[in-house]
This record gives C-alpha cells, sequence and structure tokens, in this order.
C-alpha cells in the first residue's frame, strides 16, 4: 500500500475537522437571533447573533441548542436558527478549491442578493418593493407574543419549543 | 547468563519484537486504510458537495428571503395592502404566535403578515415568511381559532417550502448555474443578466403556482396537516379550521374567479381530512371567550 504523507496528513486534517466541526459546530443562518439565558423565545438576551457567526454547542434540549460564541458568552438559540457549516468543512477537506470559494460565496449570501433584486426591480417596475419594506417594519417580539398567548390562554399544550 | 539461555532471551525478545512490531504495522495499515477511507469519503463529501447545490432545498436562508421578498412584491404589485395598522398588528401577533410553535420559529427576517384590501377568498405565502390574507377571507372567519389555523396553514407551507418546490427543474439548474461557484464581492453585467434572468424564471414558475395554478393537492392537504399540528400546539381549537371551510361549502361566489378556492381542493375534501386529523390528536384545545372577543374587536372596523 503506498500513501504519501500530504494523503495522511490531509485524513488527519479532515478527521480533526470532522470531529471538531461536524459534532459541535454551528453557524447562525437568520439574518439575527438573539442568545437566550434559557432554552425559551421570551427568556432574557445574553448577547445579540448575527448571520454567519460560529456557535460551538454545549449541549441540547429540545429543539433549543446550548452554544458559546467566540467571544466566550453562553446561552441558548433555537436550532432553527442555525445550521451546520457544512460548505466549510467541505472546503477545508484539502484541495477543494471550488468548494472554498462555494462555501464562501454561500456564507456570503451570494446568488439570489440584494444586488440581483435591484436588477429584477429595475426590470418590473409593477412588483411593489416599497409594500414588503413596509411589512417589514411591523415587528412582533417574543415578549408581545408570550403576552398575546398569555392574555389569550394559549400555549399550554405545546410551551414554545 | 549462559550462551544458550542469552540466545533463547534473544530468540524470545526478537520474537516479541516482531510480534509487537507486527502488531504496531498492523496497526499502522488499519491506521492508514481508515485515513484512506476517510480521505475516501472527504472526496465523496467533496462530490456531494457539488450536487448539493440542485436541489430546492439548497438554496441558502437568505437566498430563500431575496426570492420570498421579490414574490411578496409581486403580489403586493396587484392586490393593495389594508390600511389598518391596529388590524395588521393583530393579525401579525397570531401569525407570530402560530409560527412560534411551528418547526421554524425562527426564519431569516422573521415572520411578518398583512391583511389585503380585497373581498376576494384567498390567503397566500411567499418563501422567507411573508404571509398575507384578504379581507374577504379575514371577514369569513367566526373566531380567532380560525384565523390562527389559516395562518398555520400558510406557515406550514412555508416550513414545507412549497414554494421553493414549485421551481422547475429546468429554473432550478438553471439557476444554480448562473449562480456558479466562485466567490465574488458582486457580479459583472454579463453574469448579472444570467443570474437575474434565472431569477425571473424561478420567480414565476412560484407565482404561477401562488396564484394562478395554485398548489398540487398534496401541499394542500399537508398544509392543512400542519395546520392542525401547529394550531393545536399553540392552545387554539383546531375545528376552528372546519368552522371556516363550512362557511364555503356551496358557495359560487368565493369558488369563482381568481382565490383560495380556485386553487385550492373542495372544502369538502379539506373537512374530511381534516376530521381525522384532529380526531388523531392526543389533546384538542377547547375554543375560549376570551379570544373570540379579542378577535371581534380586532374586526370590527373590516367592511
Amino acid at each position: 500500500m503506498k500513501i504519501s504523507k500530504g494523503t495522511v496528513m490531509a485524513a488527519l486534517v479532515l478527521t480533526a475537522l470532522c470531529l471538531g466541526a461536524a459534532a459541535d459546530g454551528w453557524v447562525v443562518k437568520v439574518q439575527t437571533t438573539a442568545l437566550r439565558k434559557n432554552p425559551q423565545f421570551y427568556a432574557p438576551v445574553v448577547a445579540n447573533l448575527k448571520a454567519g457567526e460560529l456557535l460551538t454547542q454545549v449541549s441540547a434540549s429540545g429543539a433549543w441548542l446550548q452554544v458559546k460564541t467566540a467571544a466566550g458568552a453562553t446561552g441558548w438559540v433555537h436550532k432553527s436558527a442555525v445550521e451546520v457549516p457544512r460548505y466549510a468543512l467541505m472546503a477545508s477537506a484539502g484541495g477543494a478549491r471550488t468548494q472554498a470559494a462555494a462555501s464562501q460565496a454561500a456564507l456570503a449570501g451570494k446568488g439570489f442578493s440584494k444586488q440581483v433584486e435591484d436588477a429584477y426591480k429595475a426590470k418590473n417596475k409593477g412588483a411593489n418593493f416599497a409594500g414588503v419594506d413596509r411589512m417589514l417594519q411591523v415587528k412582533v417580539t417574543p415578549a408581545e407574543v408570550k403576552a398575546f398567548l398569555d392574555q389569550g390562554r394559549l400555549g399550554a399544550t405545546g410551551g414554545a419549543q | 547468563m549462559n550462551a544458550r539461555l542469552r540466545l533463547c532471551f534473544g530468540f524470545i525478545l526478537a520474537g516479541l519484537l516482531a510480534f509487537a512490531g507486527c502488531s504496531v504495522l498492523e496497526q499502522g495499515t488499519q491506521i492508514l486504510g481508515q485515513a484512506e477511507t476517510v480521505v475516501e469519503k472527504g472526496e465523496k463529501a467533496v462530490d456531494t458537495a457539488k450536487k448539493l447545490r440542485s436541489a430546492f432545498s439548497d438554496f441558502s436562508e437568505e437566498e430563500e428571503y431575496y426570492i420570498g421578498r421579490s414574490v411578496a412584491a409581486i403580489i403586493l404589485g396587484q392586490y393593495p395592502p389594508l390600511n389598518n395598522a391596529a388590524l395588521n398588528r393583530y393579525v401579525n401577533k397570531v401569525g407570530n404566535a402560530v409560527a412560534m410553535f411551528s418547526e421554524r420559529p425562527e426564519i431569516y427576517a422573521g415572520w411578518h403578515f398583512l391583511v389585503l384590501d380585497t373581498d376576494e377568498v384567498n390567503a397566500l405565502a411567499a418563501p422567507g415568511g411573508f404571509i398575507f390574507i384578504t379581507k374577504g377571507l379575514l371577514k369569513r372567519c367566526p373566531d380567532e381559532e380560525s384565523l390562527g389555523l389559516i395562518l398555520a396553514h400558510e406557515v406550514g407551507h412555508v416550513v414545507a417550502k412549497h414554494g421553493l418546490q414549485s421551481i422547475k427543474k429546468a429554473n432550478l439548474t438553471q439557476a444554480f448555474t448562473a449562480i456558479g461557484t466562485e466567490a465574488i464581492q458582486a457580479y459583472g453585467p454579463a453574469e448579472l443578466a444570467q443570474v437575474t434572468s434565472a431569477f425571473e424564471g424561478v420567480l414565476s414558475d412560484i407565482v404561477e403556482k401562488l396564484i394562478t395554478r395554485g398548489y398540487d393537492r398534496k401541499y394542500e392537504y399537508e398544509a392543512d396537516e400542519l395546520a392542525v399540528n401547529i394550531g393545536s400546539g399553540t392552545g387554539y381549537d383546531p375545528n376552528g379550521i372546519s368552522r371556516f371551510l363550512q362557511t364555503m361549502v356551496g358557495d359560487k361566489s368565493a369558488v369563482s374567479g381568481k382565490g383560495w378556492f380556485k386553487t385550492h381542493p373542495t372544502p369538502e375534501q379539506r373537512l374530511d381530512r381534516v376530521k381525522s386529523e384532529i380526531a388523531g390528536l392526543q389533546t384538542v384545545p377547547s375554543i375560549a371567550v376570551v379570544r373570540t372577543q379579542r378577535f371581534k374587536s380586532a374586526v370590527a372596523s373590516l367592511k
């Protein structure tokens, strides 16, 4: 069997990455979210998180993950706000330049982006983007949802996951 | 130690070393073998990564948001929003409450709900969490449970990515090919034209399904199933959706023209399925007067 040093090194790097990144590494996939003190949407906020931020898993409870930020803060995020940084993992496997590029493209939000929307908007005057922006301005905080649930005697059977 | 004994020790030592060496070698070979497997797996993973951007589910959360923004802009180009901040706020509270009990409480830019100023009976969900309900549909809702279940049905469409699933294979391929794999800060004019054309293809597939032809029946039934689960998980009486559907039975005015019942299975078909879905629930929450009261006061201004 003939195995080059490079192959072994690549294998070791890949193994380390597989063990390190796949097992407990997460990346924020939503625009913004909160790191919370407890696994509940209306729990106090420990820190604010942004898309692309890397997190390390500490533990899990149902649909919630206890994570640590790069800055060292620990708290809870809902699993729907994060994903496994699969492109980063693939890209680091060694020699896969295209995949590295793909990962950056995906993580940097390339593809269908603001630039593409602007180009589409310029050609389609009938589309009402101002209306969409006004729609986005109406925000309901988790605390307001909690008050609404309580006032309507809701949330008893399931509990906000 | 005599020479014979020394020789004997020598043999034993050599044997032990050989054994140990073999074992080390064997282990080494195994490790190297495993290493090769890992490398093979790595290569396979990289191959898989190439194929990853080929299905509807391979759009990133942010791309889904941008698709959804444009679909929402097209909808708002056809239907004006209802100018009633208090009612829109109430609908956003009901919608966010049910979304919190879905599989996807967190979505790229949050869940947003809007009442459309038309008497057509319709509700629409664009990818990325942009949900619309018409004044005509709202006027037919007898209580908050019905509204909650209808919004949960629309949330269900987004959770299950039915909009993205409507994109035809050819347009998906065109999109991922145009987007490419190279990381760039911004597209040049030629690339931008290509990506924008792919974007238009994606939008037209979704809008055609959403507004003109309607989703496949299996998606509508799946969304009803999700509505019953999400709605009852929130604490709403899931029979709320049946009470609404019942108002539509035999009503030709709501079924004709554009609208929910042009694009959905008949109310009777849906009622049957919803009934058996509710029968399978462990706990069925009851309707509460406090919710019906706040619903009535929220929609009181509707004419």
